[in-house]
């Protein structure tokens, strides 16, 4: 290990009331492998977004190599040596290989491409990364996603970074192509670039990183070696001591399940899902990204059909081929990306609320009933108070908490039988994540089913009767209610009982 | 991960004085604005006729005659609303093919198989809707992008329309005699006459055409699934049916459109729907006009119609104004190629500003 | 380390789909225009006379022309219907300059290339900067031309122009080795700007700005550059196209190039270009007009209704789109 290349001392940042940093001291040095792990929402995002330019500090400085950067620049971070790799590949598919690693930067001489170089330089990368150099000029469509994740990896080494930013590479990775990628970290650490490595996947950590860096709501609880961290030590200091308030105490659910699902499954996302949720109860699918449960939830509601097993609601079989099919079946579902699968975000909160429930607002068959629609709405801006003058505002007027809680009433209109929650609380403030966890937990009391599907650990454990741990596309534990948040963690990151060193 | 909070606009709003307040209702109410301008065109040809700069007066019964050449446009415009509403880069490029086609079956019905009249409206309107269904089948379900698919089915329904009758228009006698559904009916004064087919066809078309857009589940789908398809989807939308219905009613209100022209023209013409620049365009560009914003889920029947009828009087006025008739429809080019870009400005600005059109 | 990249130097290649020099789409269509000229061979002839060959090359070009622009401008998912209107603002210029200025051949090309960037650019800059669909900026431009060239024509349409510009036009002199000099026009310029896609950054980048516009600028791709570049380009297209067009002179009529946007658009489609950006190349265009251009040369010989001509167009249209999206679908399913 040499001499420090990025050095961060006292970085704050603040959004709007939320201190995502308070402070915050990191160094990576020359040939190290510096892992930084931290539950959602811990700050690591915004740490990564100031270093790579993005986002600029409200207090504190950033050094290169000992020269302060200003951020607020990526051109001018990636000048400065500081590469980053996205979890989602930006490709381009009908260019090739090496057109993509070197897109908007590419080799020239006397102004002109020079493709003998490039493609010798590809040649170069696509060895190291364990690739067939010979792709250099095929069309990044033409790629399986593995290669093209890789593909993005070898963009991000091709114009000789000091500080490479790897977030959450493995996330979407097999395990054979995360032993090449780790190879090619490997080599890089070797030839003496600093790497941060962001990572949710624990059990990685003593494969690949040096140091690990522990963050937790907006600081960092620790800095130390590798070697004298296990996993059950980082996720205990992942999630601090503080015990996660459990919910009032529920009664304990009885009677035949409303939801049953047995040997479920869809090829190359899970397999032979088992599940049983009875009335009043709330479980919970907790994994890491990439372990499956955003496939689970989307099979149980038909965008995405399962190809095996059955599902049963109030012990009737049902065919789950379409959201109208699951909705039919007494199945409602908030999905996990609000701005993509859930908000009309140019139309208004009654629109919102009432556009899974047409039919059932129509008179005579098409017309439709606009005074109940705003009835509706009304109802639900007074129970669960949405910060909005009337029902007409525009939902994307709203701040994020707000339009979440309109998604949610969209799905509490009709009670469901079952409600799956796909993160129900992802970019939401603290008070509207309570509102929304006691809306969740007065629909189960009515006797409906809740199936939360989560990547944030303290929500689960506080919301589910009991957990379901996943991994790999198969529940791998469960945990009933009272577990302890690094035991769930350490689980769904891998710990089969070995130390981390 | 955390997200970046923004100050909500609806916090925004509240603190605006009157002069924000009137700028923003101008670029947010579409209806607004071209009510506005329509006062303000009418105005103006009113004061150059007063001052003779017009060669014929700028009257109401003028301004009634000129309705007659709304009709074609306006339904039209209301066809390419369903369509580029339902998104998706909806556009409807075969209206005026279809037109064309569903007009000389209509021909055919009326003409030469001398059907009686209701039954020949209905099967041109059903031709009409086919047509339409096939760009729907295209676009919808086999997911061709709708520019390409009613590009080809533009070609296609102009050539079997030319095809069918040898390129040659059917104007026998029982086609002539469809002119008596265009005629002007004649109101006490001073209320000017006004040709029929705005009362027979426009209006019960454009109600029901409101109806539907904004009254009935399938107006509140077809807004649903142009916003934002994946979340309709997910509100248990039919994704595929809506868009395939959105086409289905442009080649409907076409066929509408062909029993017009039949009559106007008194004659089933194969070209009535493709000659020059075509009906499309027009159609298209008042749309635009009338708020229907070209990425989808924004638009209202009300502000196409009054976009329809700002057109309608002002090509009117230039006309009078320009009294070399070509030189006239010549400025009424200009006046549609700047009005539709500025327009189209307006809506950029209301999005980025307002993050809101209605 | 060393080991893994060893590994995968042993590991099986793979037969992996090369970019070659011509797509998949590119070799059917050779092969669909190649059936069809010994088709007609056979059946008429009239087909294979040096006559009919030099007439539809010489139609066929001032489309081809005006869609080696139309690639560039759809491959940065944009459109330009407003070419038709471009051409007729450029031909009653020119023609009025040659006829009553006396305009000698080479100031009167290069006054309608310049025309024509001037009206690309327009477009151009209002795609970039106003943040206004293509198609809308478009079809206003498309009325907004079509008025200014309206009010150049004045009242009447200008008859007598001289054959100045025959040296490109379909007469005897417009002829090469027996080919006419506008189809030479046509496929240097199409080689050239097949070679500047291929080849050059800046090419490359117009695919990076249809595929993903936001994800190009953040590569340092400039976008709007870019954008502006394709509907200058297309513009100095349709001046060119224009000098074909007024050719060996005569009469420019006042509804010069009304639906040619349509016919370029068709040619473009054809050629295997997809119309929501990222994908596309001017061979394919070339050869999408050489077989629009064939399919109605037919329909006259084969003694049709030249109308059947626009049918094969759509069906054109539908078949080369259509096999186009079973073949995305197909890649994405894999």
């Amino acid at each position: 290990m040499g001499e420090t290349l990025l050095r961060l001392r006292g970085v704050q940042k603040r959004y709007g009331g939320v201190r995502a940093l308070r402070g915050v001291d990191f160094d990576v040095l020359a040939g190290e492998v510096h892992a930084l792990v931290g539950e959602n929402g811990a700050g690591k995002s915004t740490l990564i977004k100031i270093v790579s330019g993005a986002e600029v500090a409200d207090e504190g400085t950033v050094e290169i190599d000992g020269a302060p950067i200003t951020g607020g620049s990526t051109q001018a971070a990636m000048e400065a040596g500081i590469a980053t790799v996205y979890q989602e590949p930006h490709l381009f598919g009908e260019l090739t290989v090496a057109e993509n690693v070197f897109l908007g930067r590419e080799l020239r001489t006397n102004g002109r491409v020079d493709w003998a170089a490039q493609r010798t330089r590809v040649g170069e990368l696509l060895a190291q990364i364990g690739l067939d150099p010979a792709i250099g000029d095929v069309r990044v469509a033409d790629l399986p996603v593995a290669e093209q994740q890789l593909v993005s990896i070898a963009k991000a080494f091709a114009h000789s970074a000091k500080v490479l930013i790897l977030d959450e590479p493995s996330a979407i990775l097999t395990d054979r192509e995360i032993e090449v990628l780790f190879g090619v970290v490997r080599n890089l650490r070797a030839a003496g670039v600093g790497i941060i490595y962001i990572s949710h996947r624990l059990d990685e950590l003593s494969q690949i990183s040096d140091r690990v860096t522990v963050m937790r709501d907006g600081e960092v609880v620790a800095t130390k070696p590798t070697s004298e961290l296990t996993v059950r030590q980082v996720a205990e200091l992942m999630v601090g001591h503080a015990l996660g308030s459990a919910t009032a105490d529920r009664p304990a659910p009885t009677g035949d399940p409303v939801l049953a699902v047995s040997g479920l499954g869809r090829s190359g996302a899970f397999t032979g899902l088992d599940l049983t949720v009875r009335p009043a109860e709330v479980v919970a699918l907790y994994g890491l990204i990439g372990s499956g449960t955003d496939a689970i939830a989307r099979a149980l509601y038909g965008v995405a059909p399962a190809d095996a097993g059955t599902v049963r609601v109030d012990g009737r079989q049902v065919r789950l081929h379409s959201p109208q099919d699951a909705a039919a079946a007494g199945i409602a579902m908030l999905p996990g990306n609000r701005k993509q699968q859930g908000v009309f975000a140019n139309k208004s909160i009654a629109f919102n609320i009432s556009s899974a429930h047409l039919r059932h607002l129509a008179k005579l068959g098409f017309w439709f009933d606009r005074r109940k629609e705003r009835s509706i709405a009304e109802d639900f801006l007074r129970r669960i108070a949405i910060k909005a003058p009337d029902v007409g505002t525009a939902v994307g007027a709203l701040s994020g908490g707000n339009q979440q809680k309109v998604v949610l009433a969209r799905q509490l209109v009709r009670a469901p039988r079952v409600l799956v929650l796909e993160e129900p609380t992802q970019g939401v403030d603290v008070g509207a994540k309570e509102e929304i966890h006691r809306l969740v937990l007065e629909l189960a009391d009515g006797g409906s089913a809740v199936l939360v599907i989560s990547t944030d650990l303290p929500e689960v454990l506080q919301l589910a009767d009991r957990v379901l741990v996943v991994r790999k596309g198969a529940v791998v534990r469960e945990f009933e209610r009272g577990a302890s948040q690094a035991d769930v963690l350490a689980a769904a990151a891998g710990d089969e009982g070995e130390t981390a060193a | 991960m955390t997200e970046i909070e923004t100050v909500p606009a609806a916090e925004r709003a509240r603190g605006e004085g009157i002069a924000a307040r009137v700028l923003r209702i101008a670029l947010t109410e579409r209806v607004v604005l071209l009510a506005v301008l329509l006062v303000v065109v009418v105005v103006w040809f009113r004061v150059l006729g007063a001052g003779g700069y017009l060669v014929a007066p700028y009257d109401v019964r003028y301004l009634g005659n000129a309705l007659e050449s709304m009709v074609p446009f306006a339904l039209l415009a209301v066809a390419e609303l369903f369509v580029i509403v339902s998104g998706r880069g909806g556009i409807d490029l075969s209206v005026g093919a279809i037109v064309s086609l569903a007009g000389m079956a209509f021909g055919f019905m009326v003409g030469v198989w001398e059907w009686p009249l209701l039954p020949s409206i209905v099967g041109c309107i059903v031709v009409g809707a086919l047509l339409g269904a096939v760009n729907g089948a295209l676009v919808a379900y086999v997911r061709f992008p709708a520019l390409i698919a009613t590009l080809a089915t533009y070609y296609a329904y102009s050539s079997l329309a030319l095809i069918s009758n040898g390129n040659a228009p059917i104007s026998t006698p029982p086609v002539v005699a469809l002119h008596s559904l265009t005629r002007n009916v004649n109101f006490p004064e001073p209320l000017p006459p006004v040709p029929l087919h705005v009362f027979t066809i426009l209006l019960p078309c454009a109600l029901l055409a409101w109806v539907v857009v904004s009254r009935s589940t399938y107006g509140r789908s077809l807004y649903a699934v142009g916003t934002n398809d994946v979340a309709a989807a997910y509100a248990t939308q039919s994704v595929a049916r809506t868009r395939f219905t959105a086409f289905v009613m442009s080649g409907l209100l076409s066929g509408v459109v062909a029993v017009v022209t039949v009559g106007q023209f008194a004659s089933a013409r194969p070209d009535a729907g493709i000659v020059g620049n075509g009906m499309a365009l027009p159609a298209i560009t008042v749309a635009v006009l009338g708020g229907v914003a070209i990425q989808g889920g924004i638009g209202r029947v009300g502000g196409v119609l009054v976009a329809a009828l700002l057109v309608t009087w002002l090509n009117a006025g230039m006309l009078l104004a320009f009294p070399e008739g070509a030189e006239g429809s010549r400025y009424q080019l200009l006046a549609l190629g700047l009005v539709l870009v500025l327009s189209a400005l307006l809506n950029t600005v209301a999005l980025r500003r307002y993050g809101r059109l209605s | 380390m060393t080991s893994t990249a060893t590994t995968a130097a042993a590991a099986p290649t793979r037969r992996r789909p090369r970019v070659r020099a011509i797509e998949g789409q590119e070799i059917a269509l050779i092969g669909v225009v190649g059936l069809l000229w010994v088709v007609l061979s056979l059946v008429t002839d009239t087909f294979l006379t040096t006559g009919n060959l030099q007439n539809i090359l010489f139609t066929v070009a001032p489309i081809a022309l005006i869609g080696i622009g139309m690639t560039a401008v759809i491959v940065t998912a944009g459109i330009d219907v407003s070419v038709g209107s471009q051409a007729a603002v450029v031909m009653v210029i020119v023609a009025l300059l040659v006829r009553d200025s006396g305009l000698p051949f080479l100031p009167a090309v290069a006054v309608a290339v310049v025309v024509g960037l001037v009206l690309g650019a327009v477009n151009g800059l209002l795609v970039a900067y106003g943040g206004i669909h293509p198609i809308i900026v478009t079809f206003g431009t498309l009325n907004i031309y079509r008025f200014v060239s309206l009010q150049i024509f004045g009242t009447e349409q200008v008859a007598g122009v001289p054959p100045t510009l025959a040296p490109i036009g379909g007469g005897a002199e417009g002829k090469l080795l027996g080919v006419p000099t506008a189809w030479w026009l046509t496929l240097v310029l199409a080689a050239g700007m097949w070679c500047y896609m291929r080849f050059w950054a800046t090419g490359r980048h117009l695919y990076a700005v249809g595929g993903d516009a936001f994800a190009a600028r953040l590569a340092g791709v400039r976008v709007r550059r870019r954008q502006i570049s394709a509907y200058v380009l297309t513009g100095a297209c349709v001046g060119l196209a224009a000098c074909i067009l007024i050719g060996s002179g005569g009469l420019v009529q006042q509804n010069v190039g009304t639906g040619l946007e349509l016919r370029v658009i068709a040619a473009v489609v054809i050629g295997g270009t997809s119309i929501i950006g990222g994908r596309g190349t001017v061979l394919g265009t070339v050869l999408g007009a050489l077989l629009v251009g064939t399919v109605s040369s037919a329909v006259t010989l084969l003694s049709w209704p030249s109308e059947l001509a626009q049918l094969f167009i759509g069906l054109f249209i539908l078949v080369a789109v259509g096999v186009d999206l079973l073949r995305e679908r197909r890649r994405s399913a894999r």
